[in-house]
């Protein structure tokens, strides 16, 4: 009931709160927001490859910064809309913000106090243009993109912790939105009952924001295991958090996403799994596990600290984080390509998750190995997988860490290429790998690293065509101090003569933060 | 009450706020233990779970130091380290409100949570040093602290 009336509140506050400054001297976008295929995947198999774009290498040693924007937030974690003269993009603690695309000019922000987890995504919603954005902490919300007045705001009651960190998809008026759960962090607390919680996925109608569906990862609800320090009630099963945006394949009405570890004994048979659910139903198709008996929270991020709340036995916390990908192949077919933290890549039949190919890339780890996504070019026959095996000092991680760019074959696996990133990290004091998810346009993959270079490697034969180095204090258009950082999560985004990158993410530690919007354009002079 | 009075060293004092700092924050977790009150999912759904640890915080204090305090002046800390809360010039233990609404009032715990406000009770503790030993919860409140005589208590 509680939860309920400040949801109200909430959703009042952003509507009296949504009018916020606007500059005349920009003007109002007159753009449709469906430009360009948009969303944190591209489109909505994810592959997160654009075609729209005249980034080449031929054109690419011409790419130069064009304006930077400074952001509030120095953990960013909202992956751009761009239309052909705007971008809007959510930035925690401002709001969600257009600019105008050739300057940066600020056309309006409607201020929203949370942070902003997902890509923004548009949408036509009763007769009105509208941004669709997740909160991490409050849900997905609708809002009308010139305005801002709020349309819906959507929450799942199933969760009491869920955390809205994947990027939902848009098909078909309804939008599915991937949950996970603030109690693999909440763990930390030595005094909390550790864990009760479920990932799942939820539909929603595009139009009304009511809920259609929802599904748990975890079928089971949790009993109490044991106790410790005498009153500390421990549950389970509990985790198998959805942290990717999920794939949508039109023919089948299905959707594809993967889960996460368990949080806590005894641990299930769809953790670390992928799911294949009707989209119109929820039903379940099939689930296939890929590794058993893996349960851990934050709480086992530093083993020597014993901490009560990491389940023993501790598993190795290898994720499906990764957004699933659904390609279609050089014979009409179709592959799932599901890629773990552990480093290993899948191709999966979509109607019965057979394994056709399986490629162990790195060492892996609890950072990755395979951490936000891939991307793929159909045309190309080749997956481009950004390898992570970031080190890490409380939870190492055996074998040889191998961080870098891999290109893989669609429809064998083998691999083609891989591009190993030179660390600048035995001059710096910084950890290292690819974590942000890349994307692929004509001959070219744009991918950033961990220590804060944006490179552009060649499709053909992985060589390296362009880089450029964020670490660096910029003049932002808006005034304020802005620095670049690590480049994590979303990865890129490329339309046109343009690449939009956020620089900085503090949030994994260990990690440089900054609150750089980057804007890159090929020079005039180009064509 | 025929004693000299004798102001509490400034190390003396210091060192009972230090046992005292250890004692009732360790109550406190078990008593957070023993209640639960941070221990489910359903917790987290609003922030009145700070107002709870925080009762419970201030249930400890008092049930550690309540009746030395009402009687004599003392916490726990001021038991062990020999010194007491007097009321200035009366040199009898304050009453009880005064201790709890105006003394803890400068609880340095309270000023966490707005972490530029932690300079309050670092000027209140800095006032220590000068010649009369009193912080401004000392002159807030009309206390000192002095060492404590037995004799004191006949």
């Amino acid at each position: 009931m509680l939860a309920n009336s400040w949801r109200w509140i909430l959703g009042i506050l952003l509507l009296v709160n949504g009018f916020g400054a606007s500059h005349a001297e920009c003007g109002r976008s007159t753009a449709p927001l469906d430009e360009y295929t948009s969303g944190w995947g591209i489109d909505e198999r994810n592959t997160r490859h654009q075609p729209r774009s005249r980034l080449n290498r031929a054109s690419i040693s011409d790419l130069t910064l064009r304006w930077v924007y400074a952001m509030a937030s120095d953990t960013p974690r909202s992956y751009p809309l761009v239309t052909a003269d705007t971008i809007y993009l959510g930035d925690g603690g401002r709001g969600l913000i257009a600019l105008e695309r050739s300057t940066g000019c600020e056309r309006w922000v409607f201020k929203h106090e949370g942070e902003f987890s997902t890509a923004i995504l548009p949408a036509r919603i009763k007769a009105q243009d509208a941004l669709v954005f997740s909160d991490r902490l409050r849900g997905v919300y609708a809002v009308n993109r010139d305005t801002g007045a709020l349309i819906w705001h959507a929450t799942v009651d199933e969760d009491p912790l869920a955390w809205y960190s994947g990027s939902p998809i848009i098909v078909n008026d309804r939008i599915y939105v991937p949950i996970s759960s603030y109690e693999v962090a909440l763990a930390l607390n030595p005094l909390y009952g550790c864990c009760t919680t479920s990932g799942g996925i939820g539909a929603f109608d595009l139009i009304t924001g009511e809920k259609l569906w929802y599904l748990p990862t975890i079928s089971e609800p949790p009993e109490k295991t044991y106790t410790h320090w005498g009153f500390v009630q421990h549950y389970g099963p509990s985790g198998a958090a959805v942290w990717g945006a999920p794939a949508y394949d039109q023919a089948s009405d299905t959707l594809f996403f993967g889960t996460g570890q368990n949080y806590s004994h005894p641990t299930t048979d769809t953790s670390d799994a992928i799911f294949a659910v009707n989209a119109t139903s929820g039903a379940v198709k099939w689930v296939r596990q890929f590794t058993e008996n893996d349960a851990y929270t934050a709480a086992c991020n530093n083993l020597a600290w014993q901490h009560p709340n990491c389940p023993k036995p501790t598993g190795p916390d290898v994720d499906f984080g990764a957004a699933t990908v659904l390609v279609h192949t050089s014979d009409g077919s179709s592959l799932l390509i599901a890629s773990q933290k552990s480093g290993d890549i899948y191709a999966l039949r979509p109607e019965s998750g057979e394994t056709v190919w399986r490629r162990k890339l790195g060492r892996g780890g609890i950072i990755g190995g395979v951490h936000w996504g891939i991307s793929a070019d159909e045309a190309a026959g080749l997956l481009y997988i950004p390898i992570s095996d970031k080190e890490l000092v409380g939870f190492p991680a055996p074998g040889t860490p191998a961080p870098g760019l891999y290109a893989l074959d669609i429809e064998t696996g083998e691999q083609r290429w891989h591009y190993a990133a030179e660390s600048r990290c035995a001059e710096y004091e910084c950890v290292f790998g690819l974590s942000a998810a890349p994307i692929a346009t004509n001959d070219l993959v744009l991918v950033g690293s961990i220590d804060g270079y944006l490179r552009a490697v060649g499709t053909e034969d992985g060589s390296l065509q362009w880089q450029f180095d964020a670490w660096q204090k910029f003049a932002a258009v808006n005034q304020e101090p802005a620095q670049g950082g690590a480049f994590d999560t979303h990865g890129p985004i490329v339309f046109d003569d343009m690449l939009v990158i956020s620089s900085g993410y503090s949030y994994v530690g260990q990690q440089r933060g900054g609150n750089a919007l980057l804007v890159f354009q090929l020079d005039e002079n180009d064509d | 009450m025929t004693d000299a009075r004798v102001l509490a060293g400034r190390a003396t004092r210091l060192l009972a706020t230090g046992v005292d700092a250890v004692l009732v924050p360790c109550l406190t977790l078990v008593l957070v233990m023993m209640t639960g009150v941070v221990e489910d999912a359903e917790d987290y759904l609003d922030a009145w779970w700070t107002l709870h640890v925080f009762l419970l915080a201030v249930f400890s204090y008092l049930l550690l130091n309540g009746l030395t305090l009402l009687k004599r002046g003392q916490t726990l800390g001021k038991v062990m380290l020999g010194i007491a809360i007097v009321e200035v010039g009366a040199d009898a233990p304050p009453s009880l409100w005064r201790l709890i609404f105006v003394r803890a009032l400068f609880f340095p715990m309270l000023f966490l949570l707005v972490p530029p406000l932690i300079l309050i009770p670092l000027a209140d503790q800095l006032l220590i040093f000068r010649r009369a030993r009193r912080c401004i919860h000392d002159y807030a409140a009309g206390t000192e602290v002095i060492r404590y005589s037995k004799r004191r208590r006949s």
